[in-house]
């Protein structure tokens, strides 16, 4: 009886494997790598000490007295007082006490300038004051400052004011080209708040800086996860971050694209809130309520405007919609200062995308001067 | 089954999407897009009053101090600003020709004033129109004034005062006057006589002399008569002086007993002071027909320095019983008062303002002075000043500026005027020939 072929090749097989195994260690091999370190011999003293610096500290129960920083000797003394105060007990411009009451002086011998004998009568303009050159406008100590919603340093004197900011463009000497010459320009100095001279030197006075913490880190919270998407389906009014935007215009776009198949008419993209808030802050620059009336002040108006597709104002199509707080006089103030900040701040045209012009083509602008009133 | 559930999610949105797009098309069709504008910025308007016309020869001269005299008004309010003539494009050579909008526009002027004068030997005649020129329209309709030459001034102020209020929404204060307390002489040796001029300094005339001590005058709602107190017995006593005719009386004779820090009632024919018996101050009223009087106050301490509120129906004064000056309120015919002020200082002077919404006072806090103002209930305080002296203050006749007393420090020091708006902007001083102090503004002059 003979061996089957598949017998024979196993056979064979596991002879050669068997040979392997036991004369493997004939054959030549590369010994391998032995990672080598240099030590050094330290002694059993230098163990013990850094052993135990990875022991806890101890902590004393009762905590041992500060030594109070180094100060000058005495803090520098604010002299905030007059040299001579007067007397601050009366403080109202009513007389003083009998005893205090000063004797009348004498007529003086000196000259004095004419009593009236009769004064005009304080009826229509007939009455007759002597004629004198009329007065120049009086020196302003404070100058009126511009109260803007966010400050702005003053710019160079060279510089023309303007709501742009600009660099100076001169053409390169020798250039072939006519190249356009562009005047450099910056936004007036402005203040977000209103100084007084009662309250401008809390400004000038430094606060001392604060070195010692005020609260100690917190661990950083574990990394939530994303936010739905709901988010940017329903906008909040206020400003945005970027981010916000950037999911808005993402979704604007999507949505947008898949207008071509079911929207009625040609419609774009709805505005992102970064273009409501650009035309927000552009409105604002314009509107001026310095010259309102305090009534006025209070009263908030609603104004509808229609916009070119350029993004100019129609001027014609200005109307006020609605007001509240005030009178009907009081509200005409606000309205005519609302459209002036249109019509002034759309002459060159408002900022917002051409293709999104079905979104911005009519306004409803609401003006509510609540945070103007005291800024 | 992972095949069937992405094939179902597919369908869901391809099913969705077209109702995404209906809404967003709903919403761009069915109302325009909507803001809201909460900040804005505070500066003055600028507008433009080219020199008005002289429709007559000897108009000329008259016609370029009007117009001064209305730009100064304005400007001065710190709410406007002119751009100067050198800046205009167009000129105006008609009253009565169309205004070239776009020109004005240029120069940024968001109001423009035209106007014309004539002289009809001693006849002056003032005509004006103001627009706005970005709405492309006029504000309200053209007016004229009439009067004497004389009255030049006050026509221009009247100007202003149209101008203004339709810019604004508020009445003007330009055709106003103000008495106050001349001053001359070293401060150890100072005279004091009772002056009269018009709000911006103009036209001063003298009402006393200076051999007895005034202080304090204090107009009547009509601006034809004035309160003052005078030392000309040799104690404080309160005098009426008829402004027109210049005549004056005694109000309170009453030897040995002082009586100062009058005020008119809004009616015009009671006063409330202060009067000074056996060492105590109290607050009283007076008929001034029948000299009838009214004791308001009975405390220990010392209460005065009154201003009726605007209806007549409560009273703000000063009182120390709290141990410092502070500021009270009550009723009209005297009773419970109620503290208003608790600020850290001492308050001084108060005074209710025409339109009934704020008081103005004096401060002392940390060695320096303040003009205020408060709400009624001592809510929203508001520091306008800060200096070595401040006080007194006196609400323009629209309560939108308080003109007070500044006095600077050392022997050499002097009292002026000076003006703030109530929200501590353009703060000036008011021109006066000499020092100055205690100033009372006149209600508009009718």
């Amino acid at each position: 009886m003979g061996l089957q072929t598949g017998t024979k090749i196993s056979l064979a097989a596991h002879g050669l494997l068997v040979s392997w195994v036991a004369f493997g260690a004939w054959l030549p091999s590369e010994p391998l790598p032995l990672p080598v370190q240099e030590v050094a011999v330290i002694s059993a003293e230098e163990f013990a000490r850094l052993s135990q610096q990875i022991q806890a500290p101890e902590v004393s129960e009762s905590p041992s007295p500060l030594t109070a920083p180094a100060t000058s000797p005495e803090p520098p003394e604010v002299s905030v007082r007059p040299e001579t105060r007067p007397d601050t007990s009366t403080p109202q411009s009513t007389p003083a006490p009998v005893e205090e009451a000063p004797v009348p002086t004498p007529p003086e011998p000196e000259p004095e300038p004419e009593l009236a004998e009769t004064l005009p009568v304080p009826e229509a303009p007939t009455e007759s004051p002597a004629v004198i050159p009329s007065l120049p406008v009086p020196e302003q100590l404070r100058p009126a400052d511009r109260v803007a919603p966010v400050p702005v340093e003053a710019p160079e004197e060279e510089v023309a004011i303007d709501d742009l900011v600009q660099p100076e463009v001169s053409p390169d000497e020798g250039a072939l080209s006519e190249q356009e010459v562009q005047e450099a320009t910056a936004p007036e100095a402005a203040s977000d708040r209103i100084v007084t001279e009662a309250n401008e030197n809390e400004e000038a006075e430094p606060t001392p800086p604060v070195t010692a913490p005020v609260t100690s880190v917190r661990p950083k919270p574990r990394p939530s996860r994303p936010a739905p998407s709901a988010v940017a389906e329903t906008p909040p009014s206020t400003p945005q971050t970027e981010q916000a935007s950037a999911i808005e215009d993402a979704l604007a776009a999507a949505i947008g694209g898949g207008g071509e198949v079911a929207a009625p008419e040609p419609s774009g993209p709805p505005l992102t809130v970064g273009e409501k808030d650009a035309l927000r802050v552009s409105v604002s620059k314009c509107w001026n309520v310095g010259s309102l009336s305090t009534e006025a002040l209070k009263t908030t108006v609603e104004v509808s405007v229609s916009l070119e597709a350029d993004g100019r104002p129609k001027n014609g199509s200005i109307r006020m919609v609605s007001s509240t707080g005030g009178s009907a006089g009081a509200a005409k103030q606000a309205y005519e200062a609302a459209r002036r900040a249109i019509i002034r701040c759309g002459a060159k045209g408002f900022s917002l995308p051409s293709e999104k012009y079905d979104h911005w083509r009519d306004i409803v602008m609401t003006f509510n001067p609540e945070k103007m009133r005291i800024k | 089954m992972r095949r069937n559930l992405t094939a179902l999610l597919a369908s869901l949105l391809v099913a969705a999407a077209p109702l995404l797009n209906v809404g967003s098309a709903a919403q761009a069709q069915n109302g325009p897009l909507r803001i809201e504008i909460t900040d804005g910025v505070i500066e003055p308007l600028p507008y433009a009053v080219p020199s008005f016309l002289a429709e007559t020869p000897a108009a000329a001269e008259l016609a370029n101090q009007i117009t001064r005299v209305i730009a100064a008004d304005l400007s001065g309010t710190g709410l406007f600003r002119e751009i100067p003539a050198t800046a205009h494009i167009s000129t105006v050579s008609d009253f009565n020709a169309p205004v070239r909008f776009a020109d004005w526009k240029a120069v940024n002027a968001q109001a423009l004033i035209t106007g014309s004068v004539s002289v009809n030997g001693k006849q002056l005649t003032v005509r004006f129109r103001g627009y706005d020129v970005f709405a492309d329209n006029e504000l309200g309709a053209g007016l004229q004034f009439s009067g004497t030459t004389d009255g030049w001034r006050r026509m221009a102020h009247k100007v202003a005062d149209a101008i203004y209020s339709r810019i604004t929404g508020e009445s003007g204060y330009f055709d106003s006057r103000v008495v106050f307390v001349s001053e001359t002489g070293p401060k150890n040796d100072r005279r004091k006589r009772l002056a009269i001029m018009d709000y911006d300094g103009a036209g001063v005339q003298y009402l006393t002399n200076s051999s007895a001590l005034v202080l304090a005058p204090r107009f009547s709602p009509t601006g034809d008569r004035v309160l003052y107190t005078s030392y000309e017995s040799g104690f404080p006593q309160i005098h009426v002086l008829d402004v027109g005719k210049v005549q004056r009386r005694v109000l309170s004779a009453d030897k040995g007993i002082m009586s100062f820090a009058p005020r008119f009632a809004p009616d015009g024919n009671t006063v409330v002071y202060s009067q000074a018996e056996g060492g105590n101050t109290d607050l009283y009223t007076m008929d001034i027909a029948t000299g009838a009087r009214q004791r308001l106050t009975r405390a220990p301490s010392i209460e005065t320095a009154p201003s009726y509120s605007p209806d007549g129906s409560q009273i703000v004064f000063e009182s120390d019983r709290s141990g410092t000056p502070q500021l009270y309120v009550m009723p009209a015919t005297g009773g419970e008062a109620r503290r208003i002020s608790f600020g850290k200082g001492r308050y001084g002077t108060p005074v209710w303002s025409p339109r009934g919404d704020l008081i103005a006072f004096t401060k002392q806090s940390k060695g320096r002075f303040h003009i205020g103002v408060m709400r009624l209930d001592g809510s929203e305080e508001r520091l306008l000043t800060a200096s070595f002296l401040d006080e007194g203050p006196s609400w323009s006749p629209n309560g939108r500026v308080i003109m007070f007393t500044r006095e600077t420090q050392g022997a050499n020091g002097r009292a002026l005027l000076y003006s703030v708006d109530i929200l501590g902007r353009n703060l000036k001083p008011v021109r006066t020939p000499d020092g100055a102090s205690d100033p009372a503004w006149s209600p508009l002059q009718k």
